[in-house]
């Protein structure tokens, strides 16, 4: 049988520590974060005071995480256009063949696998659209959750420098007047955001898996291993 | 929508929220001869009233020494070095040259009463007792024609010198009549024009005047908004809060008499000496926040030990204003200190959206969608939901009636 599939390469190894580093991340941010919009397990009164910093860690592994969130969406906003292996921007540009693709997977979905029309060998435009959707969340998250720390460098410096909270200005004022006007807002998009992200997150694992079933490709290995096998024709 | 373009314009060309404590010794040295040769000016065109400050002091038992403790205090409030204590003290005792006229329109006068039912008066009320006020609708004796005329004659004669206080939002729903004054009915979005027209500012107090505060809460049924919403072309200073610090008000009066300007503002026109950092950033509870102790219910435990208002709905950690640096009654107390959270009061919109009383994330706020009111989690698990049932059928059916690519061994 296996002479008959051939291996194709999907995500080079950057692509794939990067996807798991995020999934780790995204864990800890959710955990985290609504520890911080509310403190859900209580510190023992009687504990000692040495080692009572339990919204400090909380609030310190979400900005970790955020940093780490930070520096993976420059990489792959970099890759999106100059990836050598494949330059997603070019599967999510609204040409007549993108369009035409990304309804043939939408119907493959909603037959049930009944009709399948479109290449699978490589990424295809509905995933490709999708994970534009998760990109444009979290960069939403980055500028949201920047604005709510930002307002704690009031002073104009930081450890790393003056650059850093007047970059965070810059870059998140508009957070603002977009979410409603009042910080209270930007907090509220914020926590909104996160359901959106958890909705994306359900589904995209339910479509790899059920893509590995239904397609017997061996989807849900490429985000393991950087293939999956395809049927020769 | 439109108003949202219009925030993110303003954003851009306002400049970024950062405090600037130290702005170098050239900069003190030339503003320090600015403000003494206006406070010399101020001096020889004589006062306009005849209360004498140090009369006033001593009347009310202060002495020259607490005077002067009040005196290095605001200094350093107003973020000067300390060598303009002195040009400081002349300021207040040159308050009476500064004609006011203080406007009461859709409140519930709590920044009057603020400054006036203090048990005895603190130096920052004293110092707003002696300003020049020309023309305050509450207080005043006069009523009807006779007040209008004494409205006009203060405006008349202090043309493009008064400073305006307004108090109170300006109801704008059915053209205005929402809230009318005087013996010609005048609303008070008319009134506040006309006289705001000869100001050589305008100074908003308190959360009504500056953002629409509790009148503009949802539903808003009169149409209330702020000063800032109406009057435009004029110099305009908000000091919110509920009710707005009086030690705020004589800062912007203050740094008015004695430079001429009006102070250091952020976005929200709110002067960044009193409202450039967070309740939460200077509040004495935050080693109780880092360290996860909160008060859980009223009277707990906690709240014996003063641990941090957190989940009782403290929003600190979103508002800005100096409480906790300044507080209130001659830093007597401030609220957080006497054991309730912070309700955001010089926040936009602070009835809306942070005087819930609990955290954010507890409180019933509008879902995007409109309708009932939800917690962003019960909103977000009901989407998650609706995703669940739609993955759950989606699954079953391709149980059932799905082709496997294979066919084969299913
Ligand atoms: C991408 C995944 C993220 C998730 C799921 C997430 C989730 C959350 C949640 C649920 C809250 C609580 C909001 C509330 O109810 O009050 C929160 C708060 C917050 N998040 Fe995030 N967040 C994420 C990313 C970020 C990023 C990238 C930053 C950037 C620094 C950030 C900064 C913050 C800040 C500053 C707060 C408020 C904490 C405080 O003021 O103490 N978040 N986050
Ligand atoms: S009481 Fe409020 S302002 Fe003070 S530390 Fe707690 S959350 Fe922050
Ligand atoms: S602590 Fe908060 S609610 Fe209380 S007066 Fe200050 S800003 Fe207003």
């Amino acid at each position: 049988m296996s002479s008959e599939y051939k291996q194709v390469k999907r995500m080079t190894s950057t692509s794939r520590i990067i996807h798991w580093a995020n999934a780790i991340s995204m864990i800890v941010a959710i955990i985290t974060g609504l520890y911080i919009g509310h403190p859900y397990y209580e510190t023992l009164i009687a504990d000692g005071a040495v080692d009572k910093y339990v919204m400090a860690w909380n609030r310190w592994g979400h900005f970790i995480v955020a940093i780490i969130f930070d520096v993976t969406s420059v990489v792959i906003a970099y890759l999106y256009f100059f990836s050598r292996f494949e330059k997603a921007y070019k599967k999510v540009i609204p040409t007549t063949k993108n369009i035409a693709e990304f309804f043939e997977v939408v119907l493959n979905l909603f037959t049930l696998n009944r009709r399948k029309k479109f290449d699978s060998t490589h990424m295809d435009s509905f995933n490709a659209v999708y994970f534009l959707i998760f990109h444009l969340l979290l960069a939403w998250m980055l500028f949201t959750g920047l604005q709510l720390y930002v307002g704690g460098l009031e002073s104009g410096i930081s450890s790393i420098g003056a650059w850093w909270p007047w970059l965070l200005h810059v870059a998140t004022d508009w957070t603002i007047p977009v979410t409603g006007g009042t910080i209270m807002d930007v907090r509220i998009a914020h926590h909104y955001s996160m359901w959106f992200i958890v909705i994306w997150v359900v589904f995209h694992i339910y479509y790899q898996v059920w893509r590995t079933i239904f397609w017997k490709e061996g989807d849900i290995a490429i985000v393991i291993g950087g293939s999956k096998f395809v049927k020769e024709k | 929508m439109s108003e949202r373009i219009e925030g993110v314009k303003k954003l851009f060309t306002s400049k970024s929220t950062r405090v600037e404590t130290n702005r170098g010794e050239s900069y003190y040295a030339d503003l320090f001869e600015k403000c003494q040769a206006r406070l010399k000016e101020l001096r020889e065109n004589g006062p306009i009233n005849r209360l004498d400050f140090s009369e006033v002091l001593s009347e009310n038992g202060v002495d020259r020494r607490d005077f002067m403790k009040w005196v290095s205090a605001t200094t350093a409030m107003l973020m000067l070095p300390p060598m303009f204590s002195p040009l400081v003290a002349e300021a207040a005792e040159l308050m009476n040259r500064a004609p006011v006229i203080w406007l009461e329109l859709q409140d519930c006068a709590g920044n009057s009463e603020a400054l006036l039912r203090s048990d005895g008066p603190k130096i920052d009320e004293i110092v707003l007792d002696i300003i020049s006020l020309e023309f305050h609708e509450t207080l005043q004796a006069a009523s009807g024609f006779q007040a209008e005329k004494q409205l006009d004659d203060a405006i008349e004669t202090f043309k493009g010198k008064y400073l305006l206080f307004v108090e109170g939002s300006i109801p704008m729903g059915m053209n205005g009549q929402f809230g009318t004054i005087g013996a010609g009915a005048e609303t008070f979005y008319d009134h506040l024009m006309r006289v705001s027209k000869d100001a050589a500012a305008v100074i908003a107090v308190g959360s009504c005047a500056t953002f629409g505060g509790v009148p503009a809460a949802s539903p808003n049924p009169t149409g209330a908004v702020g000063v800032m919403d109406v009057v435009k072309g004029k110099p305009i200073i908000n000091i919110p809060a509920c009710p707005a610090n009086p030690a705020n008000m004589v800062g912007v009066v203050l740094h008015y008499v004695l430079t001429g300007q009006v102070p250091e503002l952020d976005s929200l026109l709110r002067p960044k000496f009193a409202f450039g950092y967070r309740i939460h950033d200077n509040c004495e509870r935050r080693a109780h926040f880092d360290a996860g102790e909160y008060v859980e219910e009223w009277g707990d435990e906690g709240a014996k030990n003063n641990f941090c208002l957190y989940k009782m709905g403290c929003k600190g950690p979103m508002t800005f204003n100096n409480c906790s640096i300044v507080r209130y009654n001659e830093a007597v107390n401030w609220p957080i200190g006497v054991g309730r959270g912070c309700i955001g009061c010089s926040e936009p919109d602070f009835w809306d959206k942070y005087a819930y009383e609990r955290p954010m994330a507890d409180a019933k706020i509008k879902a995007p969608t409109g309708g009932v009111e939800k917690s962003v989690d019960e909103f977000g698990l009901g989407l998650l939901t609706a995703a669940g049932i739609g993955i759950g059928i989606h699954a079953v059916a391709s149980a059932v009636a799905g082709k496997k690519e294979d066919g084969g061994e299913a």
